[in-house]
Formats: structure tokens, sequence, C-alpha cells
């Protein structure tokens, strides 16, 4: 039944490139010649590529969020790390780094994580909705900021991240998206590599102490490896929300295992969600595609919502 | 040997202790006493300058194989690990088979369940089978027999007799479970020690009146809670 759905969502990912306003015509991609194959290899195969490994780095942060803060809710985006990712990125816009966005995305990621790790620790253990709090008010300061620097920005600037927080798949060229694809592979990497002590993680902060775990040393290893891995992808695509979210939950719900078996169905269906999600933002009818992360936004809020209540049970 | 010298964290108000090697002990105090707290700093969950066999617990390269707390409630995270996944994670210094644990704690039929699903009571079985297979030099019990029916109590009473730990601390609030295992006692009240003597001394008449008052009394070998 898994071996047929996953053959089911490869088929579909397969075909993506080739849905869109524009049909292309498969004996085309081979002729250089042609506008198919300049639309296809320079637009639509990036931008699903994009989607897949955006997808696959916000769900399988998610899924590591979660085990270090234990909490279901917790997601690089609700605890305001892509918020600071997106801030990041804006203070390159406004001020001139226009050519470092990734690196002032990662700072923006790695900050916020810094400071979520220090309130943590403060917090006297991890099982706290307290945490979420936390975010939310990370989330109102790093908007505040977002608004100083709309203040002080030109019209095309302001535009330029408008348009960048609405979380965009939208890229041009295979080349840009290579730095996008190593970061997802090496997150996974690095998740699979330690497994043990994300299973660990699973169960509580003391039990995994008493069976020899360095919580500090694991956590920190993998929220930097997060950070990085989110700051690559926001600056490249914006905040797109709820993906962190929604998939591992449904994965879980659906395999009915321990988060630690689900690694690569959590990757591989974050992917797919994003892909699916952009297929929907950009087959809608309209004359421009909706962005990406307001779709996502509209379906992970009300999750949120029931979340939070099943939760109360 | 453990011993920890003026420490105070907490309710733990300046607490020095020492505990011989080979040496088991029942810890007794009312509740808020500082027992439990008392117990997370000698495994460790509570930072103390602990000497653990000469050397502070921290520098110990072999920490998990030395000391392991098993609390009152099981804590977990995840949804679905299951109760038998739960305890592979334990398997750190033991011969002992998986199975064999299952099988000592009459849990078997439980082992594909996830641990989140499973009751009190289960859950507290699970955490004995989890400090089965651990097999630390010395192992914490925190209240281990708490959410067992009569039966469970008295087979856990023989596991906790018998030479299947090494070293014991057994944190209770049965007080014949305390009369019955015969080790030292440690009565714990507001964050200091109290009493630290053998079992022989402290389960005397005088004693009794001194830290329970008329609400317990001892019949026929047997400590009765005078309802």
């Amino acid at each position: 039944m898994k071996i047929v759905i996953y053959l089911l969502t490869i088929t579909l990912l397969t075909l993506a490139p080739f849905l869109g306003q524009l049909p292309i015509e498969l004996t085309n991609i081979t002729d250089s010649t042609t506008i198919d194959y300049k639309l296809f290899w320079s637009i639509r195969l990036p931008r699903v590529l994009v989607a897949f490994f955006a997808g696959a780095i916000l769900s399988l942060g998610g899924l590591l969020f979660q085990s270090i803060f234990k909490n279901p809710m917790s997601t690089p985006y609700t605890l305001g790390v892509a918020t600071g990712s997106t801030l990041g990125v804006a203070i390159a816009i406004v001020f001139g780094f226009a050519s470092y966005l990734s690196i002032f995305g990662f700072l923006g990621a790695l900050i916020t994580v810094i400071v979520l790790f220090g309130v943590t620790l403060r917090l006297n253990g991890y099982q706290t909705n307290a945490l979420l709090l936390v975010g939310i008010a990370l989330a109102f300061f790093y908007n505040a900021s977002l608004m100083i620097l709309f203040y002080l920005s030109n019209e095309s600037q302001s535009f330029e991240i408008i348009r960048f927080t609405m979380g965009s798949v939208e890229v041009v060229g295979l080349n840009t998206i290579v730095p996008i694809i190593i970061a997802s592979i090496a997150l996974l990497a690095v998740t699979i590599r330690f497994k043990k002590e994300l299973k660990l993680l699973l169960t509580s902060n003391n039990y995994a102490y008493l069976k020899g775990l360095n919580i500090k040393k694991i956590n920190t290893l993998f929220l930097v490896s997060v950070s990085i891995a989110v700051g690559i992808c926001v600056s490249l695509t914006g905040p797109i929300g709820f993906v962190g979210l929604i998939v591992p939950h449904i994965v879980k719900n659906i395999y009915k295992k321990s988060a630690e078996k689900l690694i690569f169905p959590i990757f591989f269906y974050g992917g797919f969600f994003l892909v699916i999600s952009d297929l929907i933002s950009r087959n809608l009818g309209t004359s421009s595609s909706i962005p990406i992360g307001v779709v996502t936004a509209l379906l992970g809020g009300p999750f949120f919502i029931y979340l939070i209540l099943k939760n109360k049970n | 040997m453990i011993k920890l010298k003026n420490f105070s964290h907490n309710i733990l108000n300046n607490i020095s202790f020492e505990l011989q090697h080979n040496q088991n002990l029942i810890i007794l105090g009312s509740n808020g006493a500082g027992k439990s707290t008392l117990a997370k700093v000698l495994c460790g969950i509570i930072p103390s300058p602990i000497l653990i066999e000469g050397e502070p617990l921290k520098y110990h390269t072999n920490r998990k194989k030395l000391i392991n707390y098993i609390p009152p409630k099981m804590e977990i995270f995840d949804e679905y690990l299951t109760l038998e996944e739960y305890l592979e994670l334990s398997k750190i210094n033991t011969l002992l088979e998986i199975k064999n644990s299952l099988k000592l704690l009459e849990i078997e039929h439980l082992k594909s369940k996830p641990c989140k699903q499973l009751s009190s009571g289960e859950q507290q079985l699970t955490m004995l089978a989890t400090a089965l297979l651990h097999n630390a030099k010395v192992t914490i019990f925190d209240e281990p027999t708490a959410n067992l029916d009569p039966q469970k109590s008295k087979n856990i009473f023989s596991i906790l007799k018998s030479k299947l730990f090494h070293q014991k601390i057994i944190i209770t609030h049965d007080l014949n479970l305390a009369y019955r295992l015969g080790y030292n006692i440690l009565y714990m009240k507001e964050g200091k020690i109290d009493f630290y003597d053998c079992s022989k001394s402290f389960f005397e008449e005088y004693n009794l009146h001194k830290y329970f008052g008329n609400s317990v009394k001892k019949v026929d070998n047997f400590i009765m809670v005078n309802l």
C-alpha cells in the first residue's frame, strides 16, 4: 500500500513541471531551439524542484523542532525562525547587500534559534507552551522591525520585501537552486546519522540524559543544522508557513510509527505537499499565480487551531 | 560510594550524605520533603558537585553505567513509540534479553502498544523493565509501587528483594515495603536529613511515634496505617 502511494506521488511529481497555463510538449524538452525547452528547463523544473526541497526542509525542520522542544506545535515558522530569517533578508535588500541574501537569511534564523534556546534553558525544561508565546513575541518584534525597514526603504525595495514575505517558489534557472538542494540533502543526512539520538529525544529529556545522551550537544547540532537549512530556504523562497506543522502530523497519523522511523517519509511528503500547493496556486486560473506562502497559510491557520483543540484532550 | 557535601538546592537545605559501596537504602519522608529532588541530585539530572567513586559525576566517561533513576511517572513525547522500542533504548549494561524482562514483569502482551496508551500501572511496570535492562551500578526507584495493584506490588517486592540489581535506593511511602526490605533508612523532613540509620532502629516504637504520630502502628510484624 505504502509503495503504491510512493509510486503515485512520484508520478505526480514527474508530471508537475508539465502542468501549467502553457502546456509543454514532451518531445520539445530536448530540443533547445523551442520555447518549451526554455520554459521547462529554466522555469518549470527549477520551480518544482525548489518547491520540493523547500517543503522537505520545512517539514523535516518541523519534526526536529517538535522533538527538541517536545511540543507538537513548534516549527521553525511558529517559533519565529522563518520570520527572523525574513527580517535578515529584508535588511539585506534595504541596505544594499542583495547578493548576500542567503547569509543574512541564515543569520536571522540563527539569532532567533539562539534566543529560543536561551529562553528554554531559563524556562527550566522544554515541555512548555511558554515557548510558543516567546515565538509569537519574537514574530511581533520582527514584524515591527520590518515596518521600520518599510519606512526606510524606497518604493521598489518595499515592493520587493512585500512580495518576498508572501513566499514564492518562482525562480529562474537551475543554478539558483543548487544551495537549497544541498541544504536539504545535508539536513536529511544529519538527521539520519543521529537517528538514535533523535529517538532518545522523543522520550523525555531526563530519560535521554540517563541513557547517556549529551542533550545540549545534540540539541545544538540539530538547531544549527535546521537554521542553516531554513535560512537558505527562506532566502530563496520567503517564509512559507505551516508546512512543518501539517506534514509531520499527517505522516505520523498515517504511518502510526515513532517519528524517528519517519524521517524519510516526512522529508519526501513535505516536498510533495509543497509541489501540490504550488500546482494549486499556479493553476487557479487567475492571471498571475497566488504566492504559495498564502496558500499554505490559508490551509495551515485552521489546521493550527485544530491541533490546539486536539492537544487539549 | 556516593558522596555529597553541604549541598543546597530549592527545598534541599545543606544536605550532606554518604552511601557506601553495595549498600542499599530506603528514603522515606512526607510529601514535599525533598525526596525526589534528592534523587535527581544523586543521578545528576540536577547538577551538583556529587562524587561517585571519588570523582565528580559529570567527569565520568561512563556516567550512564553508574547511576539510573526511575521516576514515579513516565514522561514521553512521541505518540507512537512502542513499549518494546522504549525498552531497546535502555539496553545498556545487561545480558538480560528484552523478552525476559517483559516476562519477569508480566507485560509481554503489551510490547507493541505505544507507551502513551499504557495505563499508569503498565507504564510503571515498563519503567521497572527499563531499570532491569539498564542495570546501572546504582538504581534509584522513585515510588516504584505507587500505581500498582497488590499482586503486582508483591511481584515488584520480590524483584527488588532479589539479586537482579547491584545497588538500590528506593523512595517509597509504603512502610511495609520498607520494613520488609530491611535496608538502611533515610528519613527526610523539610529538605533536611532527619534520620539515617539501620532499619531496625527506625522501626522501633519510639521512632515510629516520632515520625508518624498515631497514624502508624506495628501489629504482628506488619506496619499498619491506622485509619
